[in-house]
């Protein structure tokens, strides 16, 4: 574990002696220093990109699994360096799918390098969508597991939206991220807001409702003392995906933000909340008016389809007061003339089971209620669940009771008769044991 | 039903314009067979200074009646001192001459201003203005409180018998300062209020009835306090007088409550005061000069019936003594209630519409018939309808008076305020009441709670973990107070996406 190179005054290491260092070297901490520290920081990366002496590339010389560290340092460097030749895709494609994620783990920063290297040689390539499948593999190797939020999340997906393959997010979203850890990967609010932002476009774009509603609502409840703008775009989607959802808006969790409220209620889109459902024409006319804004702000698919969903909203809500009624006079109330364009809806909604109705010959609907039905093997299924969901649960409590910053908030107001809080702390039965045993 | 009224609204709209009923739609009201209305009974329950406001509204309401009320009014008016008031009279005949054209005599064939009578009247009142002034300067020279406040009492209790209501209550409310008992205190209320009801200040009304309880209540301590022990025999029956005088005051606060709530809308509450109002007597002086005992048992009638459920109605008004005896007054809201309590709805609307007139008239009362008749409506078609599981509407429709489309309307629009509950077959009409599977919608509900409780909760252990991290969106350094007051987008942070 020699450290050459920094106790030499003037001449700073060369790439061989970086080299040499790389192979040489048994401990990756140790490593992970010395590559930090070889150079002075203006020509460390410089170095990093450089080649050998003899005019190779140093990354032929490495070992993918053994070296990670080092790879990884020069790989980052090379991308972003102008001078120095770009790493071709397989070199790329195979380091990121075979790379040491324990070593990687030492240096999140370079691997956030790493990764917005990529994106960039791959735009400036013009084939941005070559990017993703070193990406995933980055995004799917690097954290113990995708719960875990890293920079990779959202540089990955930020690439799927803009290339449109929104299907290659889908095993990422899948998992939903449950835990923050600050040296896992060198994370940044804007990551947290950026993830689930694009998530929730690439889940509406693939029309999965109710995911991209989660997202949208975790990109708006992020903590925040002062809104940040992607948020109130967040909110701006999630508004629109819960009308498609569910016909209305659901008031949004107390934690969020007040302002963001308040901008949306002002906003045009407020108006189209409110004025939603009401027949189709009206809402048209609305968004005619503001359709240089909805399009300035990309929404105007989202509200076409929301325009679109509009009768089948009027439709339930008449279920709701009428037994039967004629299709014609269905068509009066939701606004649409053509008789069979009513047809069509209400046989796509009795298809879809979001009402339960007979049309007769002679053209009227005969409403029921939708009774919802219930088996064994799914009332097991949501038991197992949730017990699963209560014993995560306690860990975070246990956690949470085990660690410094409570254990002393609470002795510091143990006088005030708190006893009854430290009772939770253990599992109930053992306070009533003890006497009777003594009887 | 309400058709005539309708028609001449819009007729009338095109050219009324500026009624003393300012902002609201002028109504006209037609008497006739179907709306029977004798001015001179109902009237004749009335003196002083209610008299005539209330015939003034008439005129304003109804020009068929308009000259026989501008006679009464200018009867009465003369036996006052208020030339505005006189004055006035006249102004609105005119007035409702011009909107109603030839169905009325013009105004010379009637009557003709006294101007003698209103120079006389005039001088009067100037002369003695300036002697409550001058009076009200000495005291106030001479500090003598007692006076003082007396003096103000007087030039209050002027103004407002010559018509001019803000000065009087500046006097009223200038003697506050003077007052050294409780007595006085409730005495100035009392004027208050009697002011604010003239007035139909509403919103005023309470402040004053709270003033006024808190000083009764001293008095009353007070009374039992002062004055010679007297000998233990009588002890009760000096308890007795003080709780009827209470009780007087009392009365009189109820009902200034009562019409404060009504006037603010607040149909049950004001149900609840009229309802606790004590025997007529304790009305006195209030009975004639400011409300009839009639109107508080049409009043409390309309109001309960719009606002409480049945059984309260029977404990509360019919098996109600004291109430009863305002009933005596107005039979006809014995009839009312009735009707409601046996099911016989068509009856109650009926009755309604008939005395709609006589509602209307009333100076307190015509802003919210509209609305109380609404009300009364909505629930008597709901208490119908508790009983069955399915009707057919043409039945129901008996049973009000009404055209099957319009129960129908009527009954779509409580659908969707969730009052009925129940679906229209409209190819059938039949009326249906909705049957739950309870155990399914339980079974239904607990799931989605489960499901949004766990999908809430991870989304708040995140935020948490957030949180922990230092994650949170922050203004960049160096940004100092941010102004969030002009609420524009574009204050928000743009991070580099």
């Amino acid at each position: 574990m020699n450290v050459p190179g920094s106790s030499q005054t003037g001449a700073s290491a060369s790439l061989d002696d970086v080299l040499s260092q790389i192979t040489t070297s048994s401990s990756p901490s140790s490593l992970n220093q010395y590559l930090r520290s070889f150079a002075p920081k203006e020509s460390r990366d410089t170095i990093l990109a450089s080649t050998l002496s003899s005019g190779q590339d140093p990354l032929t010389v490495l070992d993918t699994r053994t070296n990670t560290l080092g790879i990884l340092y020069i790989l980052s460097a090379r991308l972003h360096s102008a001078s120095a030749p770009t790493p071709t895709l397989s070199v790329i494609e195979d380091f990121c799918s075979q790379f040491n994620p324990e070593q990687a783990r030492l240096a999140p920063d370079r691997v956030t390098l790493l990764a917005k290297g990529i994106v960039r040689a791959a735009e400036s390539s013009n084939n941005a969508k070559y990017a993703l499948a070193s990406l995933y593999s980055l995004v799917t190797r690097y954290p113990p597991d995708l719960s875990y939020l890293t920079t990779l999340h959202a540089i990955y997906l930020k690439t799927c939206v803009a290339t449109r393959h929104f299907t290659s997010a889908l095993p990422v979203l899948a998992v939903p991220i449950t835990a923050v850890d600050t040296s896992l990967s060198d994370l940044h609010y804007n990551d947290n807001l950026v993830y689930h932002y694009s998530g929730g476009i690439a889940l509406g774009a693939l029309k999965r409702w109710r995911e991209a509603e989660e997202f949208f609502e975790i990109c708006v409840t992020a903590p925040a003392q002062v809104p940040a703008a992607i948020q109130l775009e967040a909110y701006k989607k999630l508004v629109l995906v819960q009308l498609i959802q569910y016909g209305e808006i659901v008031s949004p969790p107390k934690h969020t933000h007040p302002s963001l409220i308040r901008f949306l209620k002002a906003s045009p889109y407020g108006t189209f909340v409110k004025m939603y459902p009401a027949r189709v024409e009206s809402l048209r006319a609305l968004v005619a008016k503001e359709q240089d804004l909805f399009t300035q702000e990309r929404n105007l698919g989202l509200i076409n389809q929301a325009i679109d969903r509009a009768p089948v909203w009027l439709i339930k809500k008449l279920t709701a007061t009428y037994l039967t009624l004629g299709l014609s006079d269905i068509g009066h109330e939701v606004g649409i003339d053509n008789v069979e364009e009513v047809r069509a809806i209400i046989l796509d909604m009795i298809a879809q089971e979001e009402i339960n109705a007979t049309i007769s010959s002679d053209n009227t609907v005969t409403f029921a209620d939708v009774i919802p039905k219930f088996s064994k093997d799914d009332l097991d299924r949501l038991l197992v669940q949730a017990q699963e969901h209560n014993r995560v649960l306690l860990k975070v409590e246990r956690a949470v009771n085990a660690s410094k910053e409570y254990v002393t908030k609470a002795l510091k107001h143990k006088d005030d008769g708190n006893w009854g809080v430290e009772e939770d702390m253990f599992p109930p039965g053992i306070g009533g044991g003890t006497p009777w045993a003594e009887d | 039903m309400d058709v005539d009224i309708i028609e001449e609204e819009q007729q009338m709209m095109s050219q009324s314009h500026g009624s003393r009923l300012a902002g609201k739609r002028p109504l006209r009201i037609t008497v006739d067979e179907a709306h029977p209305f004798e001015i001179e009974t109902y009237i004749s329950s009335y003196t002083g200074r209610t008299y005539v406001d209330r015939l003034l509204h008439i005129m304003s309401v109804c020009p068929a009646l308009a000259p026989q009320a501008l006679q009464l009014a200018v009867a009465e008016a003369l036996k006052g001192r208020d030339t505005n008031l006189y004055r006035e009279i006249f102004n609105r005949y005119e007035r409702i001459h011009a909107d109603a054209g030839d169905e009325i005599p013009h105004l010379s064939v009637l009557a003709e201003p006294d101007e003698h009578w209103i120079e006389e009247t005039n001088l009067r009142n100037q002369a003695e203005k300036t002697k409550l002034e001058v009076e009200l300067k000495t005291y106030s020279s001479n500090m003598i409180k007692e006076s003082i406040r007396m003096a103000h009492r007087d030039l209050g209790d002027f103004y407002r018998s010559i018509g001019e209501h803000n000065s009087a209550l500046k006097h009223y409310t200038k003697s506050r300062e003077f007052c050294t008992t409780s007595q006085h205190v409730l005495d100035m209320c009392m004027s208050v209020i009697e002011l604010l009801v003239e007035q139909r200040n509403y919103s005023h009304i309470a402040t004053y009835v709270f003033k006024a309880e808190a000083a009764l209540d001293s008095v009353t301590i007070a009374r039992g306090q002062t004055g010679p022990e007297p000998p233990a025999g009588s002890a009760q029956a000096n308890k007795d007088k003080r709780n009827a005088e209470r009780e007087k005051v009392q009365t009189k606060l109820d009902v200034a409550t009562a019409l404060s709530h009504l006037g603010q809308n607040n149909y049950e509450k004001a149900a609840q005061s009229f309802l606790k109002v004590g025997p007529v007597k304790g009305l006195e002086d209030w009975s004639g000069k400011l409300i009839a005992p009639g109107d508080i048992a049409i009043y409390a009638t309309l109001c309960a019936l719009a606002t409480f459920p049945r059984p309260s109605i029977r404990t509360q008004i019919l098996d109600n003594d004291i109430f009863g005896m305002y009933i005596e007054q107005e039979p006809y809201v014995r009839e009312l209630l009735e009707s409601y309590m046996n099911n016989r709805f068509k009856n109650v609307l009926e009755i309604l519409e008939r005395y709609a007139t006589r509602h209307y008239i009333d100076i307190h009362l015509y802003q919210h018939v509209h609305n109380l008749t609404n009300l009364i409506r909505s629930k008597s078609l709901v208490l119908y309808f508790q009983p069955f599981s399915s009707i057919k509407l043409e039945r129901m429709s008996q049973a009000f008076g009404w055209s099957v489309q319009e129960l129908e309307q009527q009954v779509v629009a409580l659908i969707q305020a969730g009052e009925i509950k129940a679906r229209v077959d409209r190819q059938n009409k039949i009326l249906k009441a909705k049957e739950i599977d309870q155990r399914a919608a339980l079974y239904a509900k607990a799931i989605k709670s489960g499901q949004d409780m766990q999908a809430a909760n991870r989304k708040l252990l995140l935020r948490m973990r957030l949180q922990q991290a230092d994650l949170v969106v922050k203004p960049p350094k160096g940004q100092q107070g941010y102004n969030y007051g002009t609420g524009h987008p574009t204050e928000l942070l743009s991070g580099d996406y």
